[in-house]
Parts: C-alpha cells; sequence; structure tokens
C-alpha cells in the first residue's frame, strides 16, 4: 500500500506548458523578477531624462541614501514574513541615537558604550512591541503605532529636544565616514546587515519558524512551534537594525536629533513591499527588499535630478505603495 | 406556548416546494455529489443524513448558491432557478443557518433581526421605535419568546439560535435549512428550539434538517433523505421507518464487513502490552473525570457526536488544552504537556481535524510542511540541512505515495487526501510513541482512505499507539482494538474488538448512551 504506485509518476511538463510556467514566473511568481525588470527601467528612464543621474558619485550618493533604509527593511521583512507590521521604526531610530549620544557623552565618550546604548535600546523598543502584541494579542498595527508615538516622545523628552553632539573620533570612522574593503561604511554596513538577514530568514531554522508563523499561524502552533517567542525575536531583529541605523545616522551628522526621518517607516515599508514580501504573511525575500530599497532609493534621487517637488514625491511613493500590494494580492 | 414538537402532517398537494435533480459536483478529481436528488415540501421537515463527507454539506452550499453544481437542475415550486451567489439563493426564498451563527454579538436581538434593513428616517437616521415595533410584532408573528432588546452575546446559546432562526425568516423564506442545529444544545434548549421549527413550518416554510442525531430524526421530521459518499442512499417517510434502516442507508450494507481475521489476531497481541499513555480522572471546562489507555501498538478509538468532547481530548494531550485535575503518565511517568512543542518532545503526534486551518500551510511546499515539526533533526547549530530536509520530503513522498511532482510543490495544488498525507509525513519518522489523529480521512477519497488506513497500521505495527477520533463508524470498527464511547466529555463505555461488530450496533449504543446521558429521550424504537 505504501509502494510507490505508477500513477505516482508525474508525467512531464509540455513545452507549452512551460512557456506559461516562465511568464507566470516572471509577472507574480515567488522570486520577484518584476522587481528587477522595474529597477532596470526605473534606471533608463532616470539616465535619459537627467544628464547627472548616470555618474559613481551619484550611485554612491543613491548607496548613502538608502543606508538607512535598506537596514531597518532586512527587520522589517521577518516582521512582516511573519504576518506583523512595525509603524515604529523611524521613531526607534530617534530614540536610539539618542541613547547611543547620550550614554557617550555620560561615560567616558567610549564608543562601545555608544553602540551598545544605541542598539539596546533599539532592541528594547523592540522587545516591547513583540510582548505587547504577542502577550496581550493586540494587533502589531495599533501597538507599534503607539510605541511609534511613545519613542519619539520620548527621544524628545530626553533632551527637551535639543540634539546631542557626538565628538568620538573612532565612532564616526566605524559607523559614518570611514571605508571597508574600499566601500563607505554605511554600505559595508547594509552589506552585513543584508547577509545576516539572508543567512537566518533562508538558510537558519528560525527563518522556517517565520514562513511558517506568517505563512499559518494555528498550523506552526499545532507544529511545536513556539509562535510568539518567533513573532518577538522578529520585531526585536527589527528594533536592533533601526539601532544600528541609528548609530550610522549620528555617526554621519556628527550629533543625534530626536526630530529625525519622521516618516522614514513608510519608505521601509514600500521597500519590503515592492520586494515581493506578502502582507499577509508567509512569502518574501531578502534580495527583493534590497531591490525594493534600491527602487525607493532609485526613486527618491531621481525625482530630486527631476526637479519634482517633495510632496509631489509623497503622493508618487505612496501610490507606488498601493500599486504594488495590488500586484502582490492574490 | 402552544404544544407542539410533532408536528402533524398536514395533507397538502404533492407539488413540491424544492426540487433537486440529479446535482452533480466535484471539486478537483474527487466527485463529491453524483446524481443527488431531494425535494422538499411545503410545511414539511425533511431531515438530511450521512456521515461526515457524504455530500451534506456540499449539498446545502448548492442550495444556498456557495457552490456552483456541475450539471443537473434545482426548482423552485415548478420554475427552475439558478444562482451564482448567496444573495440570489436568498432572494429566491432559501434560508440557511448554519452552525456559526452569524450574528453581530454587541447588538441587541432587535438590531440584528433588522440589520441593513432598519426602518430609516430623513439623512440615514435610525427609526428605533419603529424597529423595535416591526422586529417584536415579526417574533410575536412566529410565536418565539425572545426579549428584542437583550444583546445577543448575553443569550444562551439556544436563544443565539433562535435569534439566528428569526433573522434568517425575516423577508421572504419558503426554505429553512437548518444545519446541526442541536449540537451545542442541553435537552431543554432543543425543546425550544423544536417548538419554533414547529410554528415555522405550519406557516407553509419547508424545512430542510441535516443532523446526526437519529432520535431527532423521528422527534421532528416527516420525511428523511440519506446521503452516502456523494449520492442518494434513499428517502423514507419517517412514520414508515425505523432506526436500523436508517443506520443501513447511512452506513451500507456492502461497508459492513472488516477486516477481522487480522484484528483478532492484533488484539490479542496488544493487550499483553503496556500502556504507553493513560489518563485517569481528567478534568477541565470541556472534560468531565476522563479514564482512557492507549496501549502499545493499539489503536484506540473514540466515538461519539460531535460536540461531546472528543477533539478535547486530544487537545488537552498535545497541550494545546489545559487538564485543571487528574493526571496523565506516558510510559508509566506522571507528565502533564505545557504546549504543543512540550507534547511533541515526548513523542506525542497530532494530525488535526482541519488540515487547512491546523495541519499545513497551504502556500508552502512540501518539503517545508513535512519538515516543519521536526526542525531540529533538520539543523546543525540553527541552521538548516537544506539537502536533509529535501530528501526526507522526497523519502515521505515515496512511503506515502503523494501524488505530487516534487518536494517542492505547493501542498494547495494537492488533492484532499495527498494533503492529508503529508500531515501524516509530519509525523512519519522518527515514530512518535502516541499518534492522535483526529477524522483521518475527513474529504478524502477512497483509494486514499485505503492508503492511510496502511500508514496507520504500519505506525502501530512500529509499536506506536494509536488514539483516533472519527465519526465514520465503520472506519472505527474497521481499524481499532478498542473503541471508548465518549458523552458530554466522559467516557460512556469502552468496547473491545468482538463486542461490536457492525457500525449499526455501534450507532444505535451512540444514540442509547447519548439519551441516557441526557435522559431528556426515551430509547430510540430499533
Amino acid at each position: 500500500m505504501t509502494e510507490l504506485t505508477a500513477s505516482n509518476i508525474v508525467a512531464a511538463p509540455t513545452r507549452s506548458d512551460r512557456r506559461r510556467k516562465l511568464l507566470q514566473k516572471l509577472l507574480r511568481g515567488e522570486r520577484p523578477y518584476m522587481l528587477y525588470i522595474a529597477f532596470l527601467i526605473l534606471l533608463v528612464v532616470f539616465s535619459l531624462s537627467s544628464p547627472w543621474f548616470l555618474s559613481v558619485e551619484n550611485f554612491l550618493n543613491i548607496g548613502r541614501q538608502t543606508t538607512l533604509v535598506s537596514i531597518i527593511a532586512v527587520g522589517m521583512t521577518f516582521v512582516i514574513v511573519a504576518r506583523q507590521i512595525d509603524l515604529s521604526v523611524a521613531s526607534t531610530l530617534a530614540l536610539s541615537g539618542m541613547a547611543a549620544a547620550l550614554a557617550m557623552s555620560h561615560v567616558n565618550n567610549s564608543w562601545v558604550v555608544g553602540a551598545v546604548a544605541g542598539l539596546g535600546t533599539g532592541a528594547l523598543v523592540g522587545l516591547l512591541n513583540g510582548i505587547l502584541t504577542t502577550q496581550l494579542s493586540i494587533p502589531s498595527f495599533l501597538v507599534t503605532l503607539g510605541t511609534l508615538s511613545m519613542a519619539r516622545g520620548l527621544a524628545m523628552m530626553v533632551t527637551n529636544t535639543k540634539p546631542v553632539i557626538i565628538t568620538n573620533e573612532t565612532y564616526f570612522a566605524i559607523f559614518g565616514e570611514g571605508t571597508f574593503l574600499g566601500m563607505p561604511v554605511p554600505i559595508a554596513w547594509t552589506l552585513a546587515a543584508m547577509i545576516v538577514g539572508v543567512l537566518l530568514l533562508h538558510y537558519n531554522v528560525f527563518g522556517r519558524r517565520i514562513y511558517a508563523v506568517g505563512g499559518n499561524p494555528t498550523a506552526a502552533l499545532y507544529s511545536g512551534i513556539n509562535t510568539k517567542w518567533v513573532t518577538t525575536s522578529a520585531f526585536v531583529l527589527t528594533g536592533t537594525l533601526a539601532g544600528l541605523a541609528a548609530l550610522v545616522l549620528s555617526a554621519r551628522s556628527h550629533a543625534a536629533r530626536p526630530d529625525v526621518v519622521q516618516g522614514m517607516e513608510l519608505d521601509v515599508i514600500a521597500a519590503v513591499i515592492l520586494g515581493g514580501c506578502s502582507l499577509f504573511g508567509g512569502r518574501g525575500y531578502i534580495l527583493g527588499t534590497l531591490f525594493g530599497s534600491l527602487i525607493i532609493g532609485t526613486l527618491n534621487n531621481g525625482l530630486v535630478l527631476l526637479g519634482v517637488s517633495s510632496p509631489m514625491q509623497l503622493v508618487i511613493k505612496g501610490a507606488i505603495i498601493v500599486a504594488a500590494v495590488a500586484f502582490t494580492k492574490r | 406556548m402552544e404544544p407542539s414538537g410533532s408536528v402533524a402532517t398536514q395533507p397538502r398537494p404533492p407539488m413540491p416546494l424544492v426540487m433537486v435533480n440529479a446535482i452533480n459536483k466535484s471539486f478537483g478529481g474527487v466527485r463529491a455529489l453524483r446524481d443527488v436528488n431531494l425535494e422538499v415540501r411545503a410545511g414539511e421537515v425533511h431531515a438530511l443524513l450521512g456521515e461526515n463527507g457524504a455530500g451534506k454539506s456540499t449539498l446545502i452550499k448548492i442550495l444556498s448558491g456557495v457552490h456552483a453544481y456541475d450539471s443537473g437542475a434545482i426548482e423552485i415550486a415548478g420554475k427552475p432557478v439558478a444562482f451564482d451567489s448567496p444573495a440570489k439563493s436568498r432572494e429566491a426564498g432559501i434560508a440557511v443557518v448554519y452552525q456559526d451563527l452569524s450574528l453581530v454579538e454587541s447588538l441587541s436581538v432587535a438590531d440584528n433581526l433588522l440589520l441593513g434593513r432598519e426602518p430609516r428616517a430623513r439623512f440615514g437616521f435610525v427609526r428605533k421605535r419603529e424597529l423595535m415595533a416591526q422586529a417584536g410584532a415579526f417574533l410575536a408573528q412566529l410565536g418565539i419568546p425572545l426579549d428584542i432588546k437583550a444583546t445577543v452575546g448575553s443569550l444562551p446559546f439556544a436563544y443565539r439560535q433562535m435569534t439566528e432562526i428569526a433573522k434568517a425568516l425575516m423577508g421572504e423564506v419558503r426554505l429553512l435549512i437548518l444545519d446541526e442545529p442541536t449540537s451545542s444544545l442541553t435537552s431543554d434548549e432543543v425543546r425550544i428550539l423544536f417548538d419554533a421549527i414547529g410554528k415555522v413550518t405550519r406557516r407553509g416554510v419547508g424545512v430542510i434538517y441535516v443532523t446526526h442525531r437519529l432520535n431527532e430524526v423521528f422527534e421532528i421530521s416527516q420525511r428523511v433523505t440519506v446521503l452516502r459518499d456523494g449520492a442518494n442512499a434513499g428517502t423514507f417517510v419517517t412514520a414508515d421507518t425505523d432506526m436500523r434502516r436508517l443506520v443501513n442507508a447511512i452506513v451500507g450494507s456492502d461497508r459492513m464487513a472488516p477486516a477481522m481475521p487480522r484484528a483478532e489476531m492484533h488484539a490479542t497481541r496488544c493487550f499483553e502490552s503496556s500502556p504507553v499513555l493513560s489518563l485517569s480522572n481528567a478534568c477541565n471546562d470541556r472534560l468531565r473525570a476522563v479514564d482512557l489507555s492507549v496501549l502499545k501498538g493499539e489503536i484506540h478509538g473514540l466515538a461519539g457526536l460531535i460536540g461531546s468532547g472528543r477533539t478535547e481530548i486530544l487537545e488537552a494531550l498535545f497541550g494545546l488544552r489545559s487538564v485543571e485535575s487528574g493526571t496523565l503518565e506516558i510510559d508509566g511517568r506522571r507528565w502533564l504537556p505545557k504546549n504543543p512543542a512540550d507534547a511533541i518532545e515526548q513523542g506525542i503526534a497530532l494530525v488535526p481535524e482541519d488540515r487547512h486551518v491546523q495541519g499545513l500551510v497551504l502556500d508552502h511546499s512540501i518539503e517545508r510542511n513535512v519538515t516543519l515539526s521536526r526542525l531540529s533533526y533538520f539543523s546543525r547549530w540553527g541552521w538548516m540541512q537544506q539537502r536533509a530536509a529535501i530528501r526526507r520530503a522526497e523519502i515521505a513522498i515515496d512511503k506515502l505515495a503523494v501524488k505530487a511532482q516534487g518536494a517542492s510543490s505547493l501542498v494547495r495544488t494537492l488533492s484532499g487526501g495527498n494533503q492529508q498525507k503529508v500531515v501524516f509525513g509530519k509525523w512519519n519518522d522518527p515514530r512518535p510513541r502516541v499518534l492522535l489523529l483526529d477524522e483521518p480521512t475527513v474529504g478524502v477519497d477512497v483509494g486514499a482512505r485505503e492508503e492511510i488506513y496502511g500508514v496507520i497500521r504500519q505506525a502501530v505495527r512500529d509499536g506506536t499507539g494509536v488514539l483516533v477520533v472519527s465519526s465514520d463508524l465503520v472506519e472505527l470498527i474497521e481499524l481499532c482494538d478498542r473503541i471508548s464511547v465518549i458523552v458530554d466529555g466522559r467516557v460512556a463505555r469502552t468496547l473491545v474488538r468482538g463486542e461490536i461488530d457492525d457500525a449499526e450496533q455501534l450507532h444505535h449504543l451512540l444514540q442509547v448512551l447519548q439519551a441516557s446521558d441526557q435522559g431528556a429521550f426515551q430509547e430510540p424504537p430499533a
């Protein structure tokens, strides 16, 4: 009864079948090929319409500008694949930056203390998001809407909205202005975050659990997975990466400001969704997220070069997110 | 209240209210309905019987416009109708009351009754007083005793159900379909419900009454139609038939011969072995002092009506539901599961009732699904051994004869039987100590069913103890060494193979035990 039976062997797909499958794959398959094509089109359009666009200088510019979004988007990919959302990332970044700068100014001006304080603060906000979402069963949309406001408020409270100056040269070199293997360090940190993201999501047991929890939380629970712990971990990861982004930003500007990157959660979520993540959970790729954030960065950069006003940029970005979700929806 | 219950059959013209003619319906490769006929007269309660998977719910979903049918015809009052949506079916005068109610719990009975058609004043304001008056008048006319101001969420279940029925009857309703309306009611509540049904039929409404409880059929219906394996297995005038004949039609005499020789040999062996799992005096919100043991290499069945607590026993064993008092021993050690992960670690595995919701991640591959419950076996220091995982999935596909293109096929694309085999594949290796099965062959075609039985028997040969819940009594008799009958959260009787040898007897026993537990019904005529 359990032997291999003849009906078990499925006929090989015909050629027209294969062609149809390829088309399906390109249009709405698991891996976001459409995305790469869209990115190419975007490059061509901008190159043709602006003489400054196609230059090494400008591409490094785009890379630097997308750093913050890309780093946080890696974490957001985990959160969204796990069928959650984190709206608090921009506020978390601001609060973590303040924590890093203040810790450094109070303890020996040590860059290690600053880094630990920044990453730790981000992780703590993530932990809070995760615990509130899983233990109190509040939708993460509402939890993180709350922590968005709280973290921003706290960041402003600690210095009464004044920026905190940073003076540690090593800190600048490591997180903001140095180079690593010829790359500006912000880009190196982005790559590092991406690589860790790829390993964790695609090659680690943790990634399997994230996919399962997002794909069907009940089935994951029935398979012996601690769904609450897995979900919380995704939030902690995102918070920590928001902390890393805070270190990069503050090292680049030699100061931490409580009012930075307001509204950046929109760019981060847009990058992840453009990258082919399903808002309904269980699907998504880190590589897609990278291209998603490159598209957002290129769009920001290109629209500026074309002289599009910044309010209009917001309208265009919003429309793109809605369009992307409409495409990824089944 | 008027005396009611068994409604007198009024002589009515033979013009049927609803005619279902030779309806066919397939899902993927599985034929759910084959040339099914059904005729309901005005003012009649027509019971619809059949085992789970016999096609009752498919038929109802076709009548309510949820599913389209492949071929056949439906007529209402002699006129052919075709509906492609629930709204159209509703327009044609068909109303369905499902088991899971569709009421807004935070609103009052009156608000719920007139939801979406509230009497309005200018600018869309609701005329509250008129709404109350309309709802009150409607209920009075039906003779249903409900407080229209009460919040639905605060009502006992029977009254919620009556609100639902009343709501279904608002507007022009000719056919009312009740899908197992009594499965979670107490006997007093059943009385109230039957009174309400009597009042409805006296207004000329036809009722299709789906149930598993045969004694109710004799109490309330005038005629009975039985479905088996997606086809008609007979229509009877209730007064001219008896329980034995109905059970025969439900079960089918062709499936009455279980594989006895194998079982006898098996039985003698297993009673020498020790219990791998034993539950004594276990209580929680749904269980009342459950005593149960599963021996090494035994298949132990749990029979009972829906809502009797069978699934809850499995859930308690798998750590999904806490046990408040009583003890659980696994291999002689006392232990209580905190959560499914804990239970799995102790070698307990569960094939849950609803594979789409509880068993599988439909949009993921076979490989991802099969390895999900055993991730630690395919990882070193947390890193996935992708090749080992794929190999494992291929072995599972091979051993369980899953018909799929390969390990990377999405589970959603498989047929029901193959999906169920994937769920079994999650626990195939290493063999669990105890395998809990909840309705293991629901929605599975006959061929795959036999293959799944093979998988279960193989597990038992390897020393696993199996505890299986099934509403398919033939299945229980064919598979099990012992069968425990569960009534209202308690083991009412445990039968050893040989004590009972056909599904008909077991069905009868179930009804008797149920009735004697509730004390409300007499033993039905045998």
